[in-house]
Formats: structure tokens, C-alpha cells, sequence
């Protein structure tokens, strides 16, 4: 058999992708990352408008922890990456809320803040919550087990369907692929990562934490190609032999990693599976606005992410229009203790977006409805942290298109499918999955994945 | 190599795989794991770092071998005499 041209062909630069390519390269494997766009980051990258540099999915990283804590998922992510976490300067989020007609919970990386809420809150139920909470401390997330419902679980734990709907909401909107309900399994991991580990950022922007990573990868002697977009994965006689690109180059491989998630994964490689089947309902818009500094800090309070939710019953799916405001996440990402003063600062407003309809726009009413529910999700906005319009000295959208345009996540789906391929094996012996349709969602989890799929399937 | 140079090898490896590695107090005859608190992740870390260096195929089965710092030394040492 003729030498092919790389050991191991990685679609996608993403966070799984960069991940996975270090693992592959520290241990000399000959490594190829072929990602579409001219930037790193995938569904977690930034771009520049007008000078100013704005970060597409961030809005913290989750699972914070101390350098000296090594179960820690972080930190057994930063073995595996041989980079160095003493290194790696942290900021941790001041505080968030969670905020329900009438009612809120504040929560902070001390998960006694959140165990003190729910008391002032729901004092009847603060039993029923500790319970819960050791319930959660034993359980296995990462056992091989089938699907159990956290709604069932919840409301049969905690008998207090507000408080299950206020304790869901963030978990949900950080990592769950499925509609209305999620995966006990995965409500734990969310669970741990947000109210128990919490949220932080890495110093600095998402560029310098992407231009470390890749640094990392090139040091190690992974090679990295941009504006490289994968049009088709070749296979022959059972196996993938490598890939062929937009412009036509045919690259040869022994193996090939996909992060570009199922249903695009069965388009490029002509895979015997339905994408529909495969293709996520949730999707998001997201409206940044840039203000000056002093009109920000009247409005957050030192809040730095506000879950909210103004309807009867917290409707977690697909909206029947573009743009459901009724709930969403107010974010204040300067709102990290110890992070330098920005010039301006940002509100980001996220809304669960409908996918269907806005591919159905036609070109020239797109760039109209967009400024549209722009307006109506700040409109939102403005009834929990006050008014801020006036204020605004920039602001940019993006939507499920735009979202699916960059990261090639079919139908804007952001968090992927709701079936996860946990093992990231495919009907190819030599091809693999790695990333939102894995199973491990947010950045460490993203990484997570990248890192044990390539453990598990390539380097042994 | 002798058995003090694998063992300064392993060490070194453990090292560079974890920065808050600890070796005071290091039991040679104790389980690494438990001791460093390591997790099979870093494990296969160790057994990787060995195949980069020295070329060494140590399939899965043996990985039991290598628990602790005396048993990677004895199982070592006829794999690295010429190295």
C-alpha cells in the first residue's frame, strides 16, 4: 500500500478538532487540520467588525477549577494537551442569576451561594435540594446507561416545578441538544460544571486562548490549513482512503476525524444514514451590543450571565417563530472579577431561533428581519436589566444561517443532535466523530471529546 | 539502561505529564495511580511518552505491569538493556 499523505486527516479547527490534534501530533502522528474558515474556533471563535474583536459563542467556560484540583475536568484537560494550567491565568465569573417572573436565584462559582438562594426562595424545598445535590455527588454520568429523563427525576427529587424549571434553564441552554427534556446523564455533567465547578474566561480574548491551542498543535509538528473546506470524504473498498477538497486537491490518509458534526459527516461521506434524523432543533440568535462602560455597569449590578424567563412554562425547543424572547441569556462578559477595564463594553443577548423559517426568507428580507428581532430581543432584554438602546454605540447579530455558514453545524444546531455517537465510531473502520455529535458540549467538554476519541481509536 | 536510570526515566516522564507531580514520599511499591493521583488518561500518557522515546510496543493486557514504580522498572529493564 502506497504511503499515504497524512496519518490522520482532521476536518474541522474547531475546539474538538485543535484538541484532537494535539493529542495525534504530540505523539507523532503526521497530522493535517482542514478547516473551511480563515479563523480557528468553529462554533467558539471571534471575527472583527469596525475594529472591534467579537466572540461567536463564548460566553464563559464552564467546569472552573483550581490548578492543585486534578480530577478536575479542566485540568485532566490540560495534562492531556501538555499545556501548562499554572500558566493559564483564569478569571472567574462575579455572579449569575437566574431570574423568573417574581423570582430569582443568584448562583456563583461557591455553590453554597446557590444552596442559600434556593432557601431564601423556596424555603420548603431546601431538604428536598440538599437531597438532590447528593444524589448528584453518586451519580455516574459517565457509565454506559440507557436515556432517563431529568424532568422525571427532577420533578420527583425536588416536587417544585418552578424550581425545576429555574434550575434546568441555564443547564439546558449550555448543553442540550434535545427539546423540552434532557438526559439525566447529562443534566448531571451540566449540573456539576456549572453550579458546582462554575463559570470562568481565560485572560486575554477567545483569539489568544485559539492561538494558544495552536500553537501548541503546530509545535508538536501538526500542520493547520484555513479556507480549506472538505467537500468530500473518499471511500473505497470499505475504508476511507482520505479527502477531497472545494478546489478539487485529493489528500490521502490512514485515517479521518470529522468534527463537522453528523449530518454534514453522512452528506461528505455519502454515509447510509438520514441527516434529518440527525440534524438538532435548537438554534440560537445572538445580538451583541457595544456601549460605553458606565452605561453598562447600571444595568448588570455585577451580574455576569442573567438566565431569564418571562412565560408560564419555560418552553425549551424549536420556536413557531423566528426569535422566541420569552426566555434567553443576558450576558455581561467584562463581568469577570480581575479582567482589565474595555474600552466599550458588550451585552450579548441570546434567543432560541427557528431554523426553517429564517433559511426561508428570501435574500432581501433576510438583512431587514434580522435588525428586526434584533430589536425585539434587546426589547427583551431591557425588561430585566433596565434600558440600554440609546446607549448602544455598536451592534452585530448573528443567526442560525450565519451559524450554519461558518461552522457547518446543519440547521444552526448548536448543540448538534440529540443522538450522540459516544463511542465517535462510523460504518468506515477509519473514520471517526469527534465534537458536538459526541456527546461532550461547551469548550472543555469539546475538547474533552476531541481528546478521548483520539485516545481511544487512534493512538493505541 | 540500569534500573536507576529507568527508574529517573519514569520520573521524569510522570513529570512531564503533570506539572503538580509529587514525589516526596513516593512508595515504589505502592500503585502510582492512587499515590499521584493520576487517572487512566495520564496512564496511557506514561505508556505513550515510552513508545515516542524508545519505540516500545506495550500492549494493553501488560499495562498492569506498569502500576507500580518497582514493577516498571522490573518490566523495563529487559526491554531498555540496550538502549
Amino acid at each position: 500500500m502506497p504511503m499515504a499523505d497524512y496519518q490522520l486527516i482532521i476536518i474541522g479547527g474547531g475546539l474538538s478538532g485543535l484538541a484532537a490534534g494535539i493529542r495525534a501530533a504530540r505523539f507523532g502522528k503526521k497530522t493535517l487540520i482542514l478547516e473551511q474558515h480563515a479563523l480557528p474556533g468553529g462554533l467558539n471563535s471571534y471575527y472583527i467588525r469596525q475594529g472591534h474583536l467579537l466572540e461567536t459563542g463564548l460566553h464563559a467556560m464552564t467546569n472552573c477549577a483550581a490548578a492543585s484540583d486534578k480530577h478536575a475536568p479542566l485540568n485532566r484537560l490540560f495534562r492531556q494537551l501538555h499545556l501548562s494550567r499554572k500558566q493559564f491565568v483564569i478569571h472567574q465569573q462575579i455572579a449569575s442569576e437566574i431570574r423568573f417572573s417574581g423570582r430569582s436565584l443568584l448562583f456563583s462559582n461557591e455553590p453554597a451561594l446557590l444552596e442559600a438562594e434556593i432557601f431564601r426562595e423556596f424555603p420548603a424545598s431546601i431538604d428536598r435540594f440538599r437531597q438532590l445535590k447528593k444524589e448528584i455527588a453518586a451519580f455516574d454520568p459517565f457509565a454506559a446507561s440507557p436515556w432517563r429523563s431529568a424532568r422525571k427525576f427532577l420533578a420527583e427529587s425536588l416536587q417544585q416545578p418552578r424550581l425545576e424549571d429555574m434550575l434546568l434553564l441555564p443547564l439546558m441552554v449550555y448543553g442540550n441538544a434535545e427539546e423540552h427534556d434532557m438526559d439525566l446523564g447529562q443534566f448531571v455533567i451540566m449540573f456539576r460544571a456549572i453550579f458546582e465547578e462554575g463559570f470562568f474566561r481565560p485572560s486575554g480574548t477567545m483569539r489568544d486562548f485559539l492561538e494558544l491551542l495552536v500553537r501548541q498543535y503546530q509545535g508538536f509538528g501538526g500542520e493547520l490549513r484555513y479556507r480549506a473546506s472538505v467537500a468530500e470524504i473518499i471511500a473505497d473498498q470499505g475504508r476511507i482512503q482520505g479527502v477531497r477538497l472545494a478546489n478539487g486537491e485529493y489528500l490521502t490518509a490512514e485515517a479521518v476525524l470529522s468534527t463537522a458534526g453528523l449530518p454534514e459527516t453522512i452528506r461528505l461521506s455519502g454515509w447510509d444514514a438520514d441527516r434529518d434524523d440527525y440534524s438538532g432543533r435548537m438554534s440560537f440568535m445572538e445580538t451583541i451590543s457595544l456601549l460605553p462602560p458606565e452605561h453598562t455597569a447600571a444595568l448588570s449590578r455585577d451580574r455576569t450571565i442573567i438566565f431569564y424567563h418571562a412565560g408560564p412554562v419555560l418552553k425549551y425547543q424549536r420556536p413557531d417563530s423566528y426569535l422566541d424572547t420569552s426566555w434567553g441569556v443576558i450576558c455581561f462578559p467584562e463581568n469577570f472579577s480581575g479582567q482589565p477595564p474595555a474600552d466599550l463594553s458588550q451585552i450579548r443577548v441570546t434567543n432560541a431561533a427557528s431554523y426553517p423559517l429564517w433559511k426561508a426568507l428570501p435574500p432581501q428580507e433576510y438583512g431587514p428581519m434580522k435588525q428586526l428581532w434584533a430589536a425585539a430581543s434587546v426589547t427583551a432584554s431591557e425588561e430585566i436589566i433596565g434600558n440600554y438602546k440609546q446607549s448602544i454605540v455598536y451592534q452585530d447579530s448573528f443567526t442560525p444561517l450565519t451559524i450554519e455558514r461558518f461552522t457547518r453545524k446543519a440547521q444552526g444546531a448548536v448543540y448538534g443532535s440529540a443522538v450522540k455517537i459516544r463511542d465517535g465510531v462510523t460504518p468506515w473502520p477509519n473514520l471517526f466523530i469527534a465534537g458536538t455529535d459526541q456527546g461532550y458540549l461547551g469548550i472543555v467538554g469539546a475538547m474533552l471529546s476531541g481528546v478521548t476519541v483520539v485516545n481511544r481509536h487512534l493512538l493505541r | 539502561m540500569t534500573r536507576d536510570e529507568i527508574k529517573d526515566v519514569i520520573l521524569e516522564i510522570i513529570e512531564d505529564i503533570d506539572e503538580e507531580a509529587d514525589f516526596d514520599n513516593l512508595d515504589a511499591e505502592a500503585p502510582l495511580r492512587d499515590q499521584l493521583d493520576l487517572d487512566s488518561m495520564d496512564f496511557l500518557d506514561i505508556v505513550m511518552e515510552l513508545r515516542k522515546r524508545y519505540k516500545l510496543q506495550i500492549p494493553e493486557e501488560e499495562y498492569p505491569q506498569l502500576a507500580t514504580l518497582a514493577s516498571c522498572v522490573n518490566y523495563l529493564e529487559p526491554k531498555l538493556k540496550n538502549v
